[in-house]
């Protein structure tokens, strides 16, 4: 909350109603001869063509799912078909008005959406253009598919529908000519350079994502608007609903432009809601839901109710005629807006329906209401053009559809990939692994002061960026440069550097993050690259992954680790999965800040890198000095690839202990994935887990005193990606290791360390590597900590326990196989 | 009344704060709500509005402090007022007593490091790592006493027995780990010996025996890389007319028995005479460690003994007090000591020079590697036959030394062969002296 707004208990306590405006429902009414004015019959003839290409792409997918043939072809598809017969008039009629500056993302039942727009793209671009698309992606793989052998240009429009078709449907069939080599498929379909952004197999997970790429249009000043398509049934979601209130949040309007400095107008985006009443069998009114009519839902996010209304989806003309409103209101920045579009799904929700949610009379209403149909009598009657015509294109589009659906379950035109042959296709797109400190190098980065006027990098300036003196002695804490302020350091540089850099999430801007990671951040930021966001986890991730796709840096903060679960979604997903499911197309530079509580009890006080690194697609780092966690950082930051951060609240204030000369001043970068020795030693191996760290040295330096055992510590600072090869060095040294860290030891990332270890090194290990991490408990209160996470006599207690019985020892925690068995035996 | 203004406690975790600015001194006035000073955690900055009104009276910490939490910062009252009773360590304060937390009993374990013994028959326990040691070794596995978890056999162990020189064959571990029972002769031979090839086996000239670095040869191998590694080594090579000193020997042997005096040898000879030379050199009868040279009064004289278990140097403390015959002694002893294997570590230290002989064994000149710290090593040459310019024939003893440049220079360290040269062909007065 900025100090310049003021809430007075007066106002608070104030009488009176909220009036409500009305919400319009089917209000379209224009007639033909009006329509004749703004469409010419090539226009006309346009929608109907478009509608009727979407109509036949699908009925060829439904003929090879149930019949394994379509018009000859014989096919066996095992993948998915969620099809959506009877809503093209939607589609077309969404994507009439839209260019390739427009971007729509889709849910999981996008093909019409997907050819519509990519048909609305092909007539809007210029040949010259539209052919070096063609030629230009996926290195004109696709296009030399479609030209044939003779490679001849012919008609370029004629072409790219050809394009279009196929590259959809080879990418349905998993072949290496699809848009995303295949490894999309039908619920994950796009192509960027018609504007179409993904669609997604999670009900309602574009929300966010779509939400996200708008924030990119808003922050880096770009053209065009942002719709996101999503069902009826996706409105029970709680994303969807975050996104939705995060795009209206009142801060976009009333604080972004800054006393006209900067531009305060709303998020360009069109939530659309396809409402065919089902969310797969659930009936959304009267059953699930219960908003009834769900343009409804636009009163309860703004006072504007998002401009909300609701038109009939089974007349294109009615669509358009909405869609185009909302654009134009969306780019005179009084967006968000809803939409909601009626229209109806005559197929099933996937060809295996048998539809026992609902009658054969309503199935059959809607059948005879078919909007292709509709369209064409009323173009017939009205003269606009003749059966003849309408015959013509239709004989037209059927042998277009052959034709593609030949190409594409060709095995010799169209393979698939073959991991026999080339069998690390798929891990070579796991991880985009390119360094790119700079988004976009074009812009200027918008700040509000110079940098070294900050009064954060002032105050920095005064501190000891070594914990030790001259002498040896330790600094005071207060004095001493900490984790945090690494942090800060790196993430300063980054937003100097990179105009597209933004940072967000709970109380990140005056407060400056819980945790006070961005203090200072405030003051050199404008609103539009730096805001606090609703307490809203899903919608905070969904939307810097959306950010990334369309082209932007994200920094995004989950203020507790033990959130992360509320972004679920999000991070297990999207932010992990889009680099390879799009085949390397999209890249994803988006850091996700993640802080590991202390003394907050069971909710606030977990560490959940092993969810993290358990997801393929997802670098994983935990660092526990400030000089790992600036560099650590900075090669976050420089990257594509999403990377969770793990950060403790144990340590935000540790000074550098280790690296001599202290944290430098300067930018500076730590490779991810190499494991640094923090204390040399030979008799035995601790591998740490963050800020457990500093138990560990507690630990070895008890067992030199006392002991005589000389112990080596390695601070692992990377989960994923990891490099054994230190860990091993050091294990053929000692013949021994103990592998700590906070999390809760069941499928820790220690015990899969533990596992990998043993098999890589197993003829040097004098003792089975052991874990030791917190009980499988819930985290107790503060006073109980010690009998929960790994302490330094702990440790000291594992390893004689474990690998090498000390003479003496008075134990203060039973770690023995027998006590292990035990626990597993009533699950802890 | 005054009242005392204490830094507060912004959160749990802070546990003190920096004063950042002051914006009232001593015996300023200020009125409730006005700003005294400003403050910053770690996390944030503050302003400290003050609470009361009235004079500042006393302060207790200047700008850029670090003030503990709860700690006093100022005092704010009627000025005149007494307030000794406020200021900390004042009269009427009263240290709180701490309260001891009581000491939670913990349920303990002890635990002794079980010994094991390995039962016939029954499955081996041993680590990976120790195995693969003990079939490399060959160690005698009837002496290991398993030390590990659940009486598990780990490196330490077979180690210890190594150690201890028990050894017996690989495949005697080999049969040890199939759990059969072995028998190793007592007196632990080195090696058992591979049974003699038939004649038609094929030779295998790759053939070799591993041997494990000794814990004497590590540190050798330490020491003397490190010597090389680090000094600035160079060896000055002298020649000296023995024939006196091999007469004074001989009449020494005659009489020596008589006289109840020890065997000396021509060793024990030229240590005396170093012992001797070196008071008058102290550049050379020093150590140099850290860049600090240190110049020793008395000649602590380490004496190279080759020995099974490798090169012993023990140190013949104040050898310049000591006369011929007790010099003789020591080195006897020391020797002795070192072919034993009963040294301790005092006394291999603290020398501050070093003697080597290699002449018995008939080398004439070589190049002895200093004992760091010290900063020169003498190393004892061959007799051997020389001309003289007339054409007779003499004995020529050999001497060479090696110095640490960086510590004498040459001119020095020539200068002390040479008097030790002249000290040995005069040894009859040396001994009078």
């Amino acid at each position: 909350m900025p100090k310049s707004q003021y809430i007075s208990p007066e106002v608070a306590f104030e009488k009176g109603f909220i009036e409500f405006d009305k919400i319009p429902l089917c209000q379209y009414s224009k007639t033909l001869a009006e329509e004749k004015k703004i469409y010419t019959k090539d226009d006309f003839l346009r929608i109907y063509r478009d509608m009727r290409i979407i109509r036949e792409f699908e009925t060829m997918l439904n003929e090879i799912k149930v019949k394994s043939v379509y018009n000859g072809v014989a096919y066996n598809n095992p993948g998915p078909a969620h099809l959506s017969i009877g809503q093209e008039a939607s589609a077309v009629g969404q994507a009439y008005c839209l260019d390739i500056n427009d971007y729509t993302f889709g849910s999981h039942r996008s093909h019409g959406e997907i050819l519509a727009k990519g048909l609305s793209s092909i007539n809007k671009l210029d040949e010259t253009e539209l052919y070096d698309i063609m030629k230009e992606f996926l290195g004109g793989n696709i296009l030399s598919v479609v030209e044939g052998k003779e490679n001849k240009k012919g008609d370029v429009k004629d072409l790219a529908i050809d394009f279009l078709l196929y590259g959809a449907l080879a990418e349905i069939f998993a072949r290496t000519t699809g848009f995303n080599r295949g490894l999309g498929g039908s619920m994950h379909a796009f192509f960027i350079p018609f504007g179409i952004f993904p669609n997604n197999a999670i009900v309602g997970g574009a929300a966010p994502v779509a939400l996200g790429a708008a924030l990119y249009k808003r922050s880096c000043h770009k053209k065009g608007i942002v719709i996101a398509n999503s069902g009826d049934g996706a409105l029970g979601r709680g994303p969807v609903l975050e996104a939705l209130n995060m795009a209206n949040m009142d801060q976009i309007r009333k604080l972004w432009g800054m006393d006209g400095k900067y531009d305060d107008s709303g998020m360009p985006i069109l939530f659309n809601v396809f409402n065919n009443f089902y969310g797969m069998g659930g009936q959304t009114k009267g059953e699930t839901m219960g908003f009834d009519i769900a343009a409804r839902l636009g009163a309860g996010f703004s006072p504007e109710m998002m401009h909300a209304e609701k038109v009939n989806g089974y007349d294109p003309l009615a669509v358009i005629d909405a869609t185009t409103r909302k654009k134009e209101l969306l780019l005179k920045g009084e967006g968000p807006a809803l939409l909601e579009v009626a229209t109806y799904r005559v197929s099933g929700h996937s060809p295996s329906d048998s539809s026992t949610y609902r009658t054969a009379e309503e199935i059959e209403e809607w059948k005879n209401a078919c909007p292709i149909a509709a369209y064409r009598a009323k173009m017939i009657k009205g003269k606009v053009a003749t059966a003849a015509e309408f015959d013509a294109i239709e004989e037209d589009i059927i042998k277009r559809v052959t034709k593609i659906c030949e190409m594409a379950v060709d095995e010799t035109i169209s393979p698939r990939m073959d991991l026999d042959k080339t069998p690390d296709m798929i891990s070579s797109i796991m991880f985009s692994n390119t360094l790119t400190p700079s988004m976009d190098t074009e812009r200027e980065p918008e700040v509000l002061m110079p940098k070294e006027e900050n009064p954060r990098v002032k105050q920095l300036a005064t501190k000891a960026r070594f914990a030790y003196d001259e002498k040896g002695e330790m600094i005071p804490k207060i004095k001493q440069f900490g984790l945090r302020d690494g942090l800060f350091e790196a993430i300063l540089d980054k937003f100097y550097e990179d105009p597209t850099t933004i940072a967000y999430g709970e109380d990140n801007r005056d407060w400056g993050g819980a945790f006070a990671v961005y203090r200072g951040l405030t003051e050199a930021l404008p609103y539009h690259r730096f805001f606090n966001s609703p307490i809203s986890e899903a919608a905070i991730v969904g939307s810097a992954v959306g950010y990334a796709m369309a082209g932007g840096r994200a920094i995004v903060e989950l203020m507790y680790a033990d959130f992360i679960g509320c972004a679920g979604d999000e991070i297990f997903n999207q932010l992990s999965k889009w680099q390879s499911m799009s085949a390397g197309i999209l890249k994803m530079p988006v850091v996700v800040r993640v802080s590991v509580g202390s003394k907050y009890g069971a909710q606030h006080s977990q560490d959940w890198t092993a969810l993290c690194s358990h997801i393929p697609g997802l670098k994983v780092c935990f660092p526990a000095t400030p000089y790992d966690a600036k560099g650590l950082m900075a090669e976050a930051l420089n990257g594509t690839d999403p990377v969770i951060f793990f950060e403790s609240q144990r340590i935000y204030d540790i000074g550098e202990q280790f690296h001599e000369g202290g944290v430098p001043a300067e930018s500076y970068t730590v490779k991810f994935g190499e494991p640094d020795v923090k204390r040399e030693g030979k008799d035995v191996t601790i591998l740490t887990i963050g800020a457990v760290l500093y138990r560990a040295l507690d630990a070895a330096k008890k067992l030199e005193s006392e002991y005589g055992i000389s112990a080596e510590v390695i601070d692992a600072r990377s989960i994923v990606p990891f490099n054994y090869e230190k860990v091993i060095e050091s294990v053929k040294k000692t013949g021994k290791i103990i592998i700590v860290g906070d999390a809760c030891d069941r499928n820790s990332v220690m015990r899969d360390m533990a596992s990998n270890i043993t098999e890589m090194a197993f003829d040097y290990l004098d003792a089975p590597p052991v874990v030791f991490g917190s009980r499988n408990w819930i985290t107790p209160a503060y006073e109980f900590e010690k009998y929960f996470f790994p302490q330094a006599d702990g440790i000291i207690d594992v390893i004689s326990q474990k690998l090498m019985p000390i003479a003496g020892r008075t134990y203060t925690v039973n770690e023995s196989e027998l006590e292990h068995i035990e626990r597993n035996k009533v699950g802890l | 009344m005054a009242n005392l203004v204490i830094m507060p406690r912004q959160g749990q975790s802070v546990e003190s704060c920096i004063i950042t600015a002051w914006h009232k001194k001593k015996g300023d006035k200020v009125a409730e709500g006005d700003i005294i000073y400003s403050y910053e955690t770690d996390k944030s900055a503050f302003d400290e509005p003050s609470l009361y009104s009235g004079t500042i009276l006393e302060v207790f910490a200047a700008e850029g402090d670090v003030v503990p939490c709860l700690d006093p910062v100022c005092i704010i009252g009627e000025e005149g007022e007494d307030i000794s009773a406020l200021i900390p360590g004042g009269a009427a304060e009263e240290a709180a007593p701490e309260v001891k937390a009581e000491e939670k009993k913990e349920e303990v374990v002890a635990a002794p490091v079980a010994t094991g013994e390995v039962v016939k028959g029954e499955r081996v326990k041993i680590s990976p790592r120790a195995k693969a040691l003990s079939l490399k070794t060959g160690v005698d596995m009837t002496k290991v006493v398993p030390t590990g978890p659940h009486g598990r056999i780990i490196e330490r162990d077979i180690n210890l027995a190594l150690d201890a020189g028990y050894r017996a064959s690989s495949a005697a571990v080999e049969a040890f780990l199939r759990g059969e029972a072995v028998e190793v002769p007592e007196e632990a031979p080195e090696a058992v010996a591979p049974a003699a090839p038939v004649a038609a086996a094929a030779v295998n000239f790759a053939e070799c025996e591993e041997v494990p670095m000794s814990g004497v040869r590590r540190a050798i191998s330490r020491s003397m890389h490190a010597s090389l590694s680090e000094m600035a080594q160079l060896t000055l090579n002298a020649s000296f007319d023995a024939t006196k000193l091999m007469a004074y020997r001989a009449s020494l042997k005659a009489g020596a028995e008589a006289l109840g005096l020890p065997k000396i040898s021509l060793n024990d000879m030229v240590f005396f005479a170093v012992s001797r030379t070196l008071l008058k050199h102290p550049d050379v009868n020093a150590t140099l460690k850290d860049d600090v040279i240190r110049k020793y009064k008395h000649a602590n004289i380490g004496l190279a003994v080759d020995t099974e278990r490798g090169l012993l140097v023990p140190t013949i403390f104040g050898a310049d007090t000591l006369s011929l015959a007790e010099i003789s002694k020591a080195n006897k002893e020391a020797a002795g000591k070192a072919r034993e294997g009963t040294l301790t570590p005092d006394e291999m230290s603290g020398g501050t020079f070093t003697i080597t002989n290699l002449g018995s064994l008939g080398i004439e000149s070589f190049t002895p590697v200093i004992n760091p710290p010290q900063v020169a090593i003498l190393g004892v040459c061959a007799i051997t036959q020389r001309l003289k310019a007339d054409g007779s024939v003499y004995s020529a003893m050999g001497l060479s030394l090696t110095f640490d440049h960086r510590a004498i220079d040459g001119a020095p360290a020539a200068r002390f062969l040479k008097d030790l040269a002249t000290a040995l062909e005069n040894f009859d007065i040396l001994l009078a002296q």
